[in-house]
């Protein structure tokens, strides 16, 4: 299935006294931001959080304590008692915030009390019977999603208030506080802030990107303080992403069945060794073929028909090569890159014209694209991880992790092809691929002319 | 040359060794021979499964023909790989039960999966040759292709030498110049003698004569230099590696290697037709299993030539260093420290041993010996 913004009839969006959903999970975020940035809180930010910060250190250290108790009468009582799981939501949408504050993936400054009503919001349902099972080992269990929430945002709370509740001997605290810090979303937050500053508004696909991230890592706090026993879901469709305006020329094709054969899984990472060797040898190719690409597209405005189809399917060829490794799919991959033989792909568009100053700068342009790429590339890892036991033990790949990987090496794809001027549209970095479809606007009521009066 | 008739006086080893030695040795080399003919036995079998079931993996596969035909050898070789796991591992319990291997448990997997790593490229490359070709001229593959993989056995004989880690020059005087006065009466150019530091990994006694042409050079384990060997039983080891290029072993490997690829691909192509041929990857579990057949009944005809150039390499050393004594006295060691079994069954023999016996080796000195003092 390939990714277009496809249109819906007006009737399926009507909001409906419809019951919710069962299969919603437990812990959602909702997001209300409109990308409205003040530059002069945006200017300040780092300071203005310290506050929050503080009293997140200072709560965090409640929070420890109230989990073990709370762990203890989980297991016993089967649910969460009501007052803990209350105060562990409240915590949990501090975090949030205070995260997104941090990230520039909201504007207004926190309440310090998790109050409802943020741009990006947590919603978390009451409490409900948990398998007891799972609470036993919920510290176990939690480690993959863990793994994952702190490549995007860091340790448990937002890690910065993590070594209040860490023997401080330990030398671990150390570590803890620092997770936010060198997290993939604060990174990107660096970014951000110089685009926020620039524009007065957030950038569209990385919000959405912010988003994704807080929800995953809200849920999986949720799931480590006994909120739910509902594992933390991955899948990107959750917080429903924006499409972007503009057609993209760089789309994803996914006609992947989840099935993955348990031979080809345990042996993955040999069996990718012949065709590293190749993606090296092409490569050293491609770069050559992408100093010419850079003149002649210098010259003439675009790129040349036959090098860009010669560096478009390099780009598709390690969209396969890296889907195969990272388990996003099952067959081995051919050596060539043709576009539609393999079940995750991208479709890249034919040579464009593109703008020479953009051209002329394109690899300073384009850093900032891998550092975003960098971040999805570790979840990638993880997913690819954590995935690889899934898939040997079950035949299958879970969605969500097939999900965020096919976004992660649809990103990288659209990186590279932007780096080897392919297109000079920026890469985005919102899976829009997965957002809803964008509704239609109903079509004019039909008014009958007035009829012409017979005199 | 080994003169033709020479005969070699029979050696009881008794005579040689003490009981509990050859106890020993022979309680050792049973374990190792066994462990092997079973996991022999499992490699066949696994890949006659294979043969059956490896085509379904096609589906597996969304490359074109090559491509498949390497993910199906290439899994084929991991299923192989897989089972085998227990038999080495229980063959490496069993070197460091007696200290013939020093590495850990973590090298020895490691290091395996390394080396299955490097399995899978030169299968990918022979599948690339094989198949490759079979698309162009069908079943007739089997002419360039034999004649490409002599070439890569020339090439991989030709690169050897830069692809053994850890060498470092000999800097020890009193062999070198052995080395160079020995080179110097075989007519040979000067050859690099190198030392590879095994120290950490085993402590058995080894060396090796490799390259071809202007590569070529002798690699002596750094535990041949250590204690309990002499400089003079040093110098017979060198003068046994210096002997294989003076015969050019290693060209005449490379041949023999022809005359057994050429018509060992003949057969494959043959045996592969009743599933189309290799231009068909569905066929390559088959080329896989005829692949296994043919080089395990080969093995005792590729073991009769090696055990020759091995006497041969012998033959020399003792003509150089015309010490017969300390050239029994270094297979004497052998036998002590890498608890080789002097005089194994006669099946054992044929399927495994790569040399000449211990014993044979004794025998041969003192055959050269007798010779000599024969001659007036």
């Amino acid at each position: 299935m390939v990714f277009e913004p496809p249109p819906i009839e007006p009737s399926s969006l009507e909001p409906a006294d419809q019951p919710p959903d069962p299969n919603r999970h437990p812990i959602r975020v909702v997001v209300t931001d409109d990308l409205h940035r003040s530059r002069l809180t945006v200017g300040f930010r780092l300071l203005l959080s310290i506050p929050l910060w503080i009293w997140l250190v200072i709560w965090s250290i409640g929070v420890f304590f109230a989990a073990i108790v709370n762990w203890f009468l989980t297991l016993i009582k089967g649910r969460s008692p009501l007052s803990l799981h209350d105060f562990f939501a409240s915590y949990i949408r501090f975090t949030t915030h205070l995260h997104a504050y941090f990230f520039f993936a909201a504007d207004p400054y926190p309440t310090f009390t998790g109050k409802p009503g943020y741009p990006v919001d947590v919603e978390i349902d009451p409490p409900e019977r948990q398998n007891r099972w799972k609470t036993l080992f919920r510290i176990v269990l939690v480690i993959p999603a863990a793994a994952i929430a702190g490549a995007l945002v860091g340790a448990p709370g937002g890690g910065g208030n993590s070594s209040s509740y860490d023997d401080q001997s330990s030398g671990t605290s150390s570590w803890e506080s620092g997770a936010t810090f060198v997290s993939g979303l604060f990174v990107l937050s660096v970014l951000v802030w110089f685009a926020c500053l620039a524009r007065g508004r957030a950038p569209h696909g990385m919000r959405d990107l912010f988003a994704y991230g807080l929800r995953y890592a809200a849920q999986t706090w949720g799931y480590l303080f006994l909120l739910t026993d509902r594992y933390p879901n991955s899948d990107p469709t959750e917080p429903p992403a924006d499409i972007p305006e503009e057609p993209r020329p760089v789309r994803l094709a996914v006609n992947d069945d989840l099935r993955r054969s348990r031979l080809t899984v345990f042996f993955r990472l040999l069996l990718f060794l012949v065709h590293l060797f190749w993606l090296v040898l092409w490569g050293i190719a491609v770069f050559f073929a992408s100093i010419a690409n850079w003149f002649a597209t210098l010259a003439i405005g675009r790129s040349p028909r036959l090098l860009h189809r010669f560096i478009a399917a390099y780009v598709q060829y390690i969209v396969h090569v890296y889907a195969y490794v990272f388990l996003i799919a099952n067959p081995f991959p051919g050596f060539v890159g043709a576009p539609g033989t393999y079940p995750i792909e991208v479709e890249i568009d034919g040579p464009e014209r593109q703008h020479r100053l953009k051209t002329l700068a394109r690899l300073f342009l384009a850093l900032p694209a891998f550092l975003i790429s960098g971040t999805l590339n570790a979840v990638l890892f993880f997913v690819a991880f954590f995935g690889w036991f899934v898939g040997l033990f079950l035949g299958r790949m879970p969605l969500g992790f097939r999900n965020v990987g096919a976004w992660a090496l649809r990103y990288g794809a659209e990186t590279n092809a932007y780096l080897f001027l392919l297109t000079d549209v920026y890469p985005y970095s919102g899976p829009w691929e997965f957002a809803p479809p964008r509704p239609v606007p109903p079509p004019p009521e039909f008014e009958p002319e007035p009829e012409p009066a017979f005199t | 040359m080994i003169p033709d008739g020479l005969e070699l006086p029979d050696v009881k080893e008794t005579s040689l060794f003490p009981t509990s030695t050859l106890s020993q040795a022979e309680s050792y080399e049973r374990f190792v021979r066994w462990d092997f003919v079973l996991a022999q036995v499992v490699v066949i079998a696994v890949v006659a499964v294979y043969a059956r079931i490896g085509p379904k993996f096609v589906r597996e596969s969304a490359a074109g023909p090559i491509g498949t035909g390497m993910l199906l050898a290439m899994l084929g070789l991991g299923l192989v790989w897989l089972l085998q796991l227990p038999f080495g591992l229980a063959e490496f319990w069993w070197q460091r039960r007696h200290d013939v291997t020093l590495a850990s448990y973590q090298e020895w997997i490691v290091n395996g999966w390394f080396g299955l790593g490097a399995e899978f490229l030169f299968v990918c490359l022979a599948i690339l040759i094989v198949v490759g070709i079979a698309q162009v001229i069908g079943d007739w593959w089997w002419l360039p292709g034999g004649a490409a993989f002599v070439a890569l056995a020339a090439l991989f004989s030709f690169v050897l030498p830069y692809l053994i880690p850890g060498q470092e020059p000999l800097r020890r005087p009193a062999l070198q110049a052995s080395a160079n006065s020995y080179e110097h009466q075989l007519g040979l150019d000067d050859i690099p003698i190198k030392v590879q530091d095994v120290g950490g990994e085993t402590t058995a006694p080894n060396a090796e004569a490799v390259g071809l042409g202007p590569t070529r050079r002798v690699i002596l384990w750094s535990t041949v230099l250590r204690r309990p060997f002499t400089l003079d039983e040093q110098q017979v080891v060198v003068a046994h590696e210096l002997g294989h290029h003076a015969r050019k072993h290693i060209v005449k490997g490379v041949a023999w290697y022809a005359l057994f690829a050429i018509p060992g691909a003949f057969l494959i192509s043959r045996i592969t037709r009743r599933r189309g041929g290799m231009r068909n990857p569905e066929a390559v579990p088959l080329g896989l299993l005829a692949l296994v057949v043919l080089s395990t009944l080969a093995l005792p005809l590729q073991n009769v030539i090696t055990r020759h150039m091995e006497a041969e390499a012998d033959w020399v050393a003792l003509t150089l260093t015309q010490d017969p004594q300390d050239a029994e006295g270094l297979f004497k060691r052998f036998t002590y420290a890498a608890h080789a079994d002097p005089s194994p069954p006669t099946w054992s023999y044929i399927l495994l041993e790569t040399h000449p016996t211990g014993l044979q080796r004794i025998e041969m000195a003192r055959a050269w010996r007798a010779r000599e003092q024969s001659t007036p």
